[in-house]
């Protein structure tokens, strides 16, 4: 009897783990400790035997019959926990969010850089006069410098500030609050700007800039530096260089453009042994025109040069986005393909 | 520009490599743009902004590099004596030429071009033609005034500086012919235009290997008349660009000595004179700087040594004039510096805008309105919306299939179909929603923050709006979207109500009291079609300024903790009658306990009328006071019930 306890425990231990379902588990269970079971039969004789081996049979059996409770119970565990398991390797489903467009986003992240350090956010408009968009800033109306502007001209009859036009850059928006307010005044104009350019892989007839400006009675050139350093860490990285390149505006001096070390190659002007395709090899990238504003310019305006000096900036919004970004085509700004706009935002 | 470091030691011979050269000019404002070293040379391609005229010549130049470099250079500027000459010179407007000489050279042989001018003017760009033109070339290049050279023999009488004659015509030497207008200043002889002054000869008075006698004109034109008629004539020219920018008289006595010489000595020929009809008068001007000015302008103190000795190299003149104002009469070729700011960015650029040091500026915030676009756009992007930017600029068809008016049009597009200010969002919106299905995108909602402009009383209006779009979705999404952002915004008591709109099937207008905040409708079918849109599109468009204006800040809304009763309504209503009909009901009869109510179905079938559309909706009645007993609400939503079966073309189910 001995015996047959101790290979119904070698069995039922087989049996059990090898079980593959929770039905064939609880057959097993049915088998070992129901009523009818071969355990409960050998209990009922007990009572039969002599009192030692009574004892002995009964401590055995006993324990048998827990052991196999036991792993009957663990592999109910088990087949419970495959059961509630999930399978991530299924594909999740597509979420439709919603998503900024990148030239608004870039356009926002610079002008939250510029809030952050108290400028004043103002849209001008999109419809310009000749006096707004180049007399004020000091750009003659017939004059080589006038070659990079050139213009929309709308059919709206001209006041005395000239002939109507899509403005060609941010700068209006300057001359604007000039005009309007007195110092000390410091203030960003986001927004789109016209230029009459066949359309390309760089060009576009439509595109956005960020213009910025500060007058007061104690600006100087350092602080013109200072800000767009601000920037330039903020909004690239704290590891960026920048030069500051004297330059020609009418409505700046002095007048410079600042390039940025090359963001893919790290100012080095070459990468991986070639020559940067982003930089040509120079190791810097143009991104704005700036200078102190012009006294004539700020006598346009009314406001007295002799006491308040300011400085100014522009920068193309497409264009600090291409570089960010690596978008090598200024179209698919304006194209609003799903799979371009999907991608940002 | 192109200029090489052997032609800038024919003035002095720069020590340092032409790497710290090109750096140093690019850090002073000449951005170098490409240096390479070809035929024992180095060649420089530079950027000339449009206020430096003295840099285009290898005089100015020399002149910039020395002073980079730290060193003061001083050139002698050669002047010709001009024996008299007996030909008629006619300058029809003085304006228009200040100054014209005619000096002839004759019994020249035009012979080959010495390899080493060959080599000087292929460096900086310019081909070869025959030892007097390029002659002619290289004294610009050198010393920066344009010329041009005549065969005296194919000149038949008398010299004319006049305006053309409309529809003159003229073969120039790039071989095309042009019809001119009274916009082009000419060089004529009794017969026939020789020359398009300042921009290009004529095919019919150059100089060829067969040329004996040659007249060399050099001559100061209008820069406003140059640069007119290059426009008109659609040429630019080495030529054009100078007069167009600034020359200088004595650079053109300079050039002309140059090229006299030279062809005496490479062709040979005699001298015979010089006939000048006008005069210049060189200005000269001293500018007054103060040093404490200059400080408070680039937030840097430097020592008047210093000042004084950047301007020198630059070819100034400095004397003092107290201890704090210096007095700078700039070279004469200098005629960029006017003021004194242009004396502070001379000093600036020079010493390296990368000393100056970098503060930042302490400012005052002040109020603006970016966040509250910002807020709404983010909102947006919440709710699901994608949001495009499309052109401002539009085609005048598109805006005559929608029936607008008063639009502005552009007097100079770059497409002639091309020419008008939009007056709506919808043509962006059609445009993003046909490009995506055409690039079998899956299409959904999106949404466009811009300006509109309008023609109005002869002038015109410019404000911002935004457009929402939702294609290929049930109808309700567009409501829901203006709802949610009037939610959002906080904008209370608004109404919507039917309008009639063109290109819509029907429409929304929405209002609050008696402003238009917007509409928003289901885009007609026709107009669908005739636009290619595979697929329905409902738009809104709204009033940014106004939602602006009517926005409030959020206060808090105290809620209920009783418990809410739900109770439901089967009933049934005639299509034509509008579900506000029914939610005014409901809103008008149990106001006061009224949580809200939804829609939980929608039936149509055999169940009911043809001409009927069944609803089932849950209302919920909760009071912010107690706990509601079932009899008190079973009172109040029967009494609703009766109401409702009351209404002609509703009955309950």
């Amino acid at each position: 009897m001995e015996e047959k306890i101790v290979n119904l425990e070698k069995e039922a231990r087989g049996r059990i783990e090898g079980v593959k379902t929770a039905k064939e588990l609880e057959e097993l269970r049915i088998y070992y400790l129901g009523r009818k079971s071969f355990i409960n039969q050998l209990f009922s004789s007990l009572p039969d035997l002599e009192k030692e081996k009574k004892a002995y049979l009964g401590k055995l059996l006993n324990s048998v019959k827990k052991k196999i409770t036991e792993w009957i119970e663990k592999k109910r565990r088990e087949f419970e926990e495959r059961e509630e398991k999930v399978d991530f390797t299924f594909p999740a489903p597509e979420l439709n969010l919603g998503k900024r467009h990148i030239i608004g986003q870039v356009m926002e992240e610079i002008c939250k850089i510029f809030k952050r350090l108290g400028f004043q956010i103002v849209e001008g408009g999109e419809i310009e006069d000749e006096w707004h968009n180049f007399s004020a800033l000091n750009i003659p109306l017939e004059h080589p410098s006038r070659d990079v502007f050139d213009t929309f001209y709308l059919d709206i009859p001209s006041s005395e500030e000239g002939r109507y036009l899509l403005r060609s850059h941010t700068s209006p928006s300057q001359i604007r609050v000039m005009e309007k307010r007195t110092p000390p005044l410091a203030v960003i104009s986001p927004g789109r700007v016209y230029r009459p350019d066949n359309p390309d892989a760089s060009h576009s007839f439509m595109f956005h800039q960020i213009e910025g400006f500060c007058v007061d009675k104690e600006i100087n050139f350092s602080h013109l530096k200072g800000v767009l350093y601000h920037f330039a860490w903020e909004f690239f990285s704290s590891q960026i260089k920048l030069r500051f390149r004297p330059h020609y505006f009418p409505f700046t001096e002095p007048s410079a453009e600042v390039d940025i070390s090359c963001i893919i190659c790290g100012g080095k002007g070459s990468k991986d042994g070639e020559k940067c395709s982003v930089c040509k090899g120079k190791g810097w990238l143009e991104i704005l025109g700036c200078g102190m504003i012009h006294p004539k310019v700020l006598k346009n305006c009314g406001i007295n040069p002799k006491k308040f000096r300011g400085f100014a900036f522009g920068m193309g919004v497409e264009r600090i986005a291409m570089l960010k970004y690596r978008i090598a085509d200024i179209r698919l700004f304006f194209e609003n393909d799903l799979r371009f706009l999907n991608q940002f935002g | 520009m192109k200029f090489t470091l052997n032609f800038i030691k024919e003035f002095f011979d720069p020590k340092e490599k032409p790497s710290c050269i090109a750096e140093k000019l690019t850090l002073a404002g000449i951005e170098v743009e490409s240096l390479t070293e070809e035929n024992d040379d180095w060649i420089f391609q530079i950027e000339v902004t449009s206020n430096r005229a003295d840099l285009l010549s290898i005089f100015g130049l020399a002149n910039e590099i020395a002073a980079v470099l730290g060193k003061q250079l001083k050139i002698k500027i050669p002047s010709p004596k001009l024996p008299p000459l007996d030909i008629n010179l006619f300058v029809e407007d003085k304006k228009d030429c200040p100054l014209y000489i005619a000096s002839i050279i004759k019994g020249i042989k035009v012979r080959k071009t010495p390899s080493w001018l060959k080599e000087r003017l292929l460096n900086c760009g310019i081909n070869s033609v025959n030892c007097v033109v390029d002659i002619g070339n290289y004294s610009m290049l050198k010393w920066g005034h344009p010329l041009h050279i005549f065969d005296l023999d194919k000149i038949e009488g008398d010299i004319f500086i006049r305006r053309a004659k409309d529809k003159e015509s003229f073969l120039g030497l790039d071989n095309k012919e042009r019809e001119l207008s009274p916009s082009n200043l000419v060089i004529a002889d009794n017969k026939k235009v020789i020359a398009l002054a300042g921009i290009i000869g004529g095919e019919n008075s150059c100089v060829d290997e067969n040329t004996r006698n040659i007249l060399i004109e050099t001559a100061i034109f209008s820069p406003l008349v140059i640069r007119k008629s290059r426009q008109n004539a659609g040429v630019s020219t080495e030529s054009s660009y100078r007069f167009e920018r600034k020359v200088f008289l004595r650079l053109l006595e300079a050039t002309l000595s140059s090229t006299i010489n030279l062809i005496l000595e490479l062709c040979g020929g005699d001298f015979v004179g010089g006939k000048k009809v006008g005069r210049i008068i060189p200005s000269s001007r001293r500018i007054k700087a103060n040093l404490s000015s200059l400080e408070r302008h680039l937030g840097v103190k430097l020592p008047l040594k210093e000042v004084k000795e950047i301007l020198k190299n630059l070819g100034c003149q400095v004397s003092l004039k107290s201890k704090d104002t210096i007095e700078v009469k700039p070279p004469f070729f200098r005629d960029d510096l006017k003021e004194e700011v242009d004396i502070f960015e001379e000093v600036a650029r020079i010493r390296g805008y990368d000393k100056l040091p970098s503060k930042i500026p302490f400012i005052l915030p002040q109020k603006d309105n970016f966040d509250f676009l910002v807020s709404l756009k983010e909102f947006l992007v919440r709710l699901g919306l994608k949001e495009i930017i499309t052109y401002s600029i539009v085609a005048r068809d598109d805006l005559e299939t929608l029936g607008e008016k008063n639009f502005i049009r552009i007097i100079n597009p770059l497409r002639k179909e091309e020419d008008c200010l939009r007056t709506s969002l919808l043509l962006g919106m059609i445009s993003v929603v046909k490009y995506n299905l055409n690039q079998q995108n899956e299409v959904g909602e999106f949404f466009e923050v811009a300006h509109l402009y309008q023609k109005k009383n002869s002038h015109f209006e410019e404000k911002p709006f935004l457009g929402i779009g939702v294609a290929g979705k049930d109808p309700s999404y567009i409501k829901a979207y203006v709802e949610e952002l009037l939610k959002f915004l906080n904008i209370s008591n608004y109404r919507f109500e039917d309008v009639s709109l063109r290109n819509f099937t029907n429409a929304l207008q929405i209002f609050k009291e008696d402003k238009v905040l917007g509409f928003l409708g289901k885009l007609d079918k026709k107009i669908r079609e005739s636009f290619q849109l595979k697929k329905e599109l409902f738009f809104a468009q709204l009033n940014l300024s106004l939602l602006e204006e009517e926005r409030k800040e959020k206060q808090f809304k105290p809620f209920s903790f009783y418990p809410k009763v739900s109770r439901d309504i089967s009933l049934a209503k005639r299509k034509d009658i509008p579900f506000k009909n029914i939610a005014k009901i409901i809103e008008d009869n149990v106001k006061e306990l009224l949580e809200g109510f939804e829609i939980i179905d929608i039936y149509q079938g055999e169940k009911i009328p043809q001409e009927f559309m069944g609803i089932t909706l849950r209302i919920h009645y909760r009071s912010l006071q107690k706990t509601l007993e079932a009899e008190e609400v079973d009172f109040l939503h029967n009494q609703l019930r009766k109401k409702l079966e009351e209404k002609e073309g509703i009955f309950l189910r």
